[in-house]
């Protein structure tokens, strides 16, 4: 029933609408949540019970309200006792069959002694063959909502904070440190998890609101405070990284739909205000609707003008208590009766299924009643500071935990840190925050003086220098608003009140109401042997549900300690984690940052149907509809291939040579400039790490070329080498692989199409041999680097031009080539062209375990030298294991038309003794060809192998005279 | 033959500079430009040598100066991208004017140190956010603390956007807060596409070039 006008009331009068509930329409008032609106309706059952499916009603009237579960639209288990209503909204409950006023699943109940804690793990089990069905029925009772696989998405970016103190709580307390830090010069970020500031005052008398209005005023008129409402600080991390979480924002998408933001937000100080959260009673009949906390009936009728009942029996055992009975007289609720525990009252069990009927006390009376308010104590909300590594003390005067050692960049204030009046809270959390804002000034300093984009470190530098100004002179530290530090701020003590230590009656009762736990299942856990309150939560799932302790975990604490006979303190706690409240995974995954990178020549690969390969990050073009197509235009004609993802490092300075010789197994002291030298590089282990052609530009100037896998990883290991090995050695490393456009042109008819486009080269064979390097002009573009190389086995010059003008070259390369045939051909034709001319690809034919000589590569390793990174290793391999373990082999199967896959094993008899490591048809020979990793007593040519085929399947193979299947004698890159 | 940024130009599209490049407006309060087509010079040399002190530009901080040493129209910004490590920015086709200068400079008062100059051009690409919400929008992209006590104009960082190593330059224009972004080349189109997915709910608009573009 809607009460007259109260004053503080949240919802606006004039502006009223419908819902639909169960398919029925509701009336509300704009700032109704959904659940006032029932209840104002008359609505008392809101759901059903996890396990039993008992009817559940509104207890705490707040976010953490286990029986306000609902489904909202295509959004499940939302918080209807915290979501507000809006027009139109499609509510339902949850896991309730047929309806939730008939639910069949409340059969449960009736086979309640066999459902106990645990019971899954005694039943279920046997017969093995069930397991399907049983996994269909325990489905049926899984309680939660559903989402749809359709439901439209959207992506929220998340947004990275500094504040200087993040407050979470927005209550009296909070709201005081807040402003007490941001007048103190602080940066402060406000959360509040309700729709509004104030916490408890909202719903508090005529002082309260008075209060309250003063706080609100005082937060808007100052200056620094960002605030959010219906936001909660979901984590504490080291360092004070904080996830908050935003909730219910528009999305723009039909329906409704809600979504959330992610803040991260690095706060040098963390003040935790979360007020307290109350706490509910244990007795027997605890959770029929119409049992209500007190804090509940006080938000009904003040915030959202509902009567919550006709005629109500209060337990009170504290001033809380008091205030709830003067409200609901105020509201016309008849107070049949006050228990008041201080004075040693207490009730014994309610009786009713659906709805309270009545209220049977300890001393043996019973009350008829419609309504039960407890007002039993207080539960200190510690998760942020547990994240914080405190662990909380029990007081037991004050029948709560209370914070014990907090680290230098958290502070508690309010509820969680003592008692007393409005204005002794008010001074604690104004000094509380003051000392935030003093506290974080100094960090503040410190990463100031620290960070050198403020130009301090290095002032000296700037003297008389005409480069040297940019304002650095507006940002003295002079300016800066928190510089004054008078030394720590007297934070006065808050008073602890006395309370009566109550957590359950004489009967037993729901602990956990989410889960289903009663007080009779943690004692049973404790009989079986569950007996710290860490096993007993887990082995009965108290504390485990939705609220996640908030309202249960010290009644379950004390229904264990009663159990163990130990105290609460000895007890403890369990371990708080994050999050501290639900978080959707839309939040937590944000807009997907997913890097890509693109070649210069990507808009010409998307035109022509180029088919696309993701490589790592690269898009790269792997064909353009007919691989074998273009590998025979290459063989016979001229064919271009967009090669801009290899790895390019332009490389500086006198002592290059050294670098080289040190990387590389090969070489390098007498690299003329104008050559090219293929090198291989290995790990200390003699592992093949990478490889490429490295060309000299200039005296002191190389080009070196990488995989392009490899490209970061090769300039990561150069610079460790010039860091940590020789910090003397006077190198530079500059990473150009994309400062290049690069361009491969392979065939016979390579020369002829350079030559169209090229000046001040001469591209005579005798001017421009095989693994050489020149500058000069291709397609107008001056600076180009000409090398002829050859991965294909045809004559081809790789071509690296400046990087915006790689289109311009590829199009005229394209353009200027027609008469000579030319096509493009992709990364799948590359890779058939090297494997017909055996060249291999590390990580591909070689892997992590494959040394420099079990890769075919004898003729590169120069153990001569003195020295170089995996010499040690492969001097082993090749002097102490003397041909033993694994050799790349060319490899043809003996059926031409056959083309085993990739890692297809090589076998003898059971034994493993090889795999095939590339394998392709190959359109030059017309048979299929393969390189192959066999133990060195198969490697001899013409060695018979046997393939082993997934599936099975056994076949010939035969090992080649050479890794190389095509033009071994490499002639045709020779002219 | 026309150089092209990494960056799809929106249309209408023109050449400046030799340049394809946007010549869109937008008076949007929030802007974002590609600014690829700048030179931009590459300067590697001892941290605390004669090099550097003759630069007077330290690590973390960018020197501007209009005009530049060669006299023409725009500035030159000189930025301190890591220690030993320097970048200088200036308006399209100065890149060999720069590099030439570097290397004087160094001859004349850095004789015996190694010093090295690579033109990275057209290495990176490079973009401008304009406009009161450039801090927040970085925010959503960039975890590094972008208030002004912490990176004031001036002042140049190298972190992640958009999970891109980005070199982040702080270079107010007609005291509006303004960022230079620059990463590698090929990243450059999909940096560009999350700053604006990023900016759209800030009202971003899409600027065009216009030279000296510094």
């Amino acid at each position: 029933m809607r009460l007259g006008p109260q004053p503080g009331e949240e919802i606006d009068r004039e502006r009223s609408f419908t819902f639909r509930w169960n398919g029925a329409d509701v009336q509300a008032y704009e700032g109704d949540t959904i659940v006032s609106a029932l209840a104002a309706s008359g609505r008392r059952v809101f759901s059903r019970s996890y396990k039993y499916h008992r009817p559940r009603g509104l207890l705490t009237a707040s976010y953490h309200d286990p029986g306000c579960f609902f489904q909202v639209g295509d959004e499940p288990n939302v918080r209807g006792a915290h979501r507000l209503a809006e027009p139109g909204l499609d509510v339902r409950s949850q896991n309730t069959w047929p309806s939730l006023e008939f639910d069949v699943k409340a059969v449960n109940q009736l086979v309640g002694r066999f459902l106990g804690p645990g019971f899954y793990y005694k039943t279920f089990i046997k017969p093995q063959r069930l397991w399907p069905l049983y996994e269909q029925v325990l489905q049926r009772f899984v309680h939660a909502g559903h989402v749809s696989a359709d439901t439209p998405r959207v992506a929220v970016d998340k947004r990275h904070a500094h504040p200087d103190v993040l407050v979470a709580g927005g209550g009296p307390a909070g709201l005081a440190a807040a402003v007490a830090a941001a007048q103190a010069g602080a940066r402060v970020m406000l959360i509040e998890e309700e729709h509004r500031l104030g916490g408890h005052l909202r719903w508090g008398d005529a002082t309260d609101l008075a209060a309250l209005a003063e706080l609100r005023d005082l937060v808007a008129a100052t200056p620094g405070i960002e605030v959010h409402v219906n936001a909660v600080v979901s984590g504490r991390y080291d360092g004070n990284w904080t996830a908050v979480v935003l909730r219910d924002l528009p999305s723009g998408l039909p329906g409704g739909t809600r979504v959330e933001q992610l803040i991260k937000a690095r706060a040098k100080v963390l003040v935790v205000a979360p007020g307290l959260i109350e706490r509910p009673y244990v007795f027997a009949g605890n959770d029929v609707p119409g049992v209500m906390l007190s804090t509940a009936v006080r938000r009904l009728i003040r915030l959202h003008a509902v009567k919550p009942g006709e005629r109500a029996v209060v337990l009170a055992a504290n001033a809380d208590g008091d205030a709830a009975v003067a409200d609901l007289r105020q509201a016309g609720v008849e107070v049949a009766r006050v228990l008041d525990a201080r004075a040693g009252q207490d009730i014994l069990r309610v009786r009713g299924r659906k709805g309270v009927q009545a209220v049977q006390a300890a001393d043996g009376t019973t009350t008829e009643c419609d309504l039960l308010v407890t007002a039993t104590g207080w539960t200190a909300p510690a998760s942020l500071l547990s994240m914080a590594g405190d662990r909380p003390a029990y007081d037991p005067r004050a029948a709560r935990f209370f914070p014990s050692s907090l680290p230098e960049d958290v502070l508690a204030t309010g509820g969680l840190a003592g008692d007393g009046s409005l204005d002794q809270l008010i001074a604690h959390a104004q000094a509380t925050g003051r000392e935030a804002a003093r506290r974080a000034a100094r960090l503040r300093r410190e990463w100031q003086a620290a960070v050198p984009t403020r130009g301090h470190a290095n002032g000296a530098l700037l003297a008389g220098h005409r480069l040297a100004g940019h304002g650095l002179a507006d940002h003295k530290l002079a300016d800066d608003p928190l510089l004054a530090d008078d030394g720590p701020v007297a934070i006065p003590e808050l008073p602890v009140d006395e309370h009566p230590e109550l957590f359950r009656a004489r009967t037993h009762g729901i602990v956990d109401y989410c889960e289903d736990v009663s007080s009779k299942d943690l004692i049973a856990a404790v009989r079986e042997g569950y007996d710290s309150i860490e096993l007993a939560k887990r082995y009965t799932t108290a504390t485990m549900g939705p609220t996640q302790g908030k309202i249960e975990l010290v009644n379950a604490i004390a229904t264990v300690a009663e159990a163990t006979g130990r105290t609460i303190a000895e007890t403890g706690t369990t371990t708080w984690r994050p999050p501290y409240a639900p978080v959707t995974l839309g939040a937590l995954a944000g807009r997907p940052l997913e890097p890509v990178r693109y070649s210069p020549m990507q808009p010409w690969h998307e035109a022509h149907h180029a088919s696309p390969l993701i490589a790592g990050a690269w898009i790269r073009p792997d064909h353009y509809g007919d691989p074998a197509a273009e590998v025979r235009n290459v063989r016979s004609k001229v064919g271009i291939i967009d090669v801009t993802p290899i790895g390019k490092l332009d490389l500086r300075g006198p002592d290059v040579p050294r670098l080289l010789n040190l990387v590389y197994v090969n070489k390098w002291s007498k690299l003329d400039i104008g050559r090219v030298r293929y090198g291989v590089m290995c790990t200390e282990d003699g592992v093949v790490f990478d490889d490429g052609v490295t060309g000299r530009l200039g005296p002191e100037h190389y080009l070196m070329s990488t995989t392009s896998s490899g490209a970061s990883a090769v300039w990561e290991w150069l610079e460790n080498v010039l860091q940590t090995m020789h910090p003397d050695w006077q190198v530079h490393i500059t990473p150009v692989t994309t400062a290049y456009a690069s361009i491969n042109v392979a065939g016979p008819a390579a020369r002829d199409l350079i030559g169209r486009v090229t000046r001040g080269v001469d591209l005579a064979n005798e001017a421009f041999g095989y693994m050489e390097v020149r500058t000069g002009q291709v397609a107008g573009v001056d600076e180009s680097v000409l090398w002829r190389i050859g991965f294909t086995g045809e004559l081809s010059y790789e071509l690296h031009v400046p990087a915006a003008y790689g289109l311009h070259v590829w199009e005229t390369l394209m353009d200027r080539g027609r008469d000579l045939g030319v096509a493009p051909f992709g990364v799948e034709a590359q890779r058939i062209l090297r494997l017909e001319k055996g060249h291999l690809i590390v990580g591909q034919d070689t892997d992590g375990l494959t040394r420099g000589f079990s890769a075919g590569l004898d003729w590169a390793i120069k153990l001569d030298k003195a020295d170089f990174l995996g010499k040690p290793e492969l001097a082993w391999q090749h002097d102490v294991e003397n041909g033993s373990g694994s050799r790349l082999v060319g490899l043809q199967p003996e059926d031409g038309s056959l083309v085993p896959p990739e890692a297809s094993q090589i076998v003898d008899g059971p034994r493993i003794v090889g795999r095939v490591t590339s394998s392709r048809m190959s359109p030059t020979l017309g048979r299929s060809i393969c390189l192959a990793q066999v133990e060195a007593a198969l490697a001899a040519p013409g060695t018979r192998v046997t393939v082993r085929l997934p599936g099975g399947r056994l076949v010939g193979a035969r090992v080649t005279e050479h890794l190389a299947h095509v033009d071994p004698e490499g002639s045709r890159l020779r002219v | 033959m026309v150089a092209r940024s990494p960056i799809r130009p929106a249309s209408p599209v023109r050449v400046e500079g030799g340049w394809e490049v946007s010549g869109c407006r937008s008076d949007a309060p929030l802007s974002i430009a590609d600014h690829t087509p700048l030179a931009k010079v590459h300067l590697r040399a001892a941290w605390n040598g004669a090099m550097a002190k003759a630069l007077g530009v330290p690590f973390g901080r960018a020197g501007r100066e209009s005009p530049g040493p060669d006299g023409r129209e725009g500035a030159w910004l000189v930025v301190g991208s890591g220690p030993g490590e320097w970048y200088v920015l200036a308006p399209p086709g100065a890149a060999a004017v720069v590099a030439d200068w570097l290397g004087q400079l160094a001859a004349d008062s850095a004789g015996g140190e190694f010093v090295s100059v690579v033109d990275l051009t057209h290495g990176r690409a490079l973009m401008r956010v304009t406009g009161r919400d450039a801090a927040e929008l970085l925010a959503r992209l960039c975890g590094a603390d972008l208030h002004d006590d912490m990176a004031p104009d001036g002042a140049a960082l190298r972190s992640a956007v958009a999970g891109v190593a980005t070199d982040i330059i702080r270079d107010d224009r007609a005291g509006a807060a303004s960022y230079l972004l620059h990463c590698e080349r090929s990243s450059g189109q999909y940096l560009f596409d999350a700053l604006v997915s990023a900016g759209e709910s800030l009202g971003i608009g899409v600027d065009g070039f216009r030279l000296p573009g510094i």
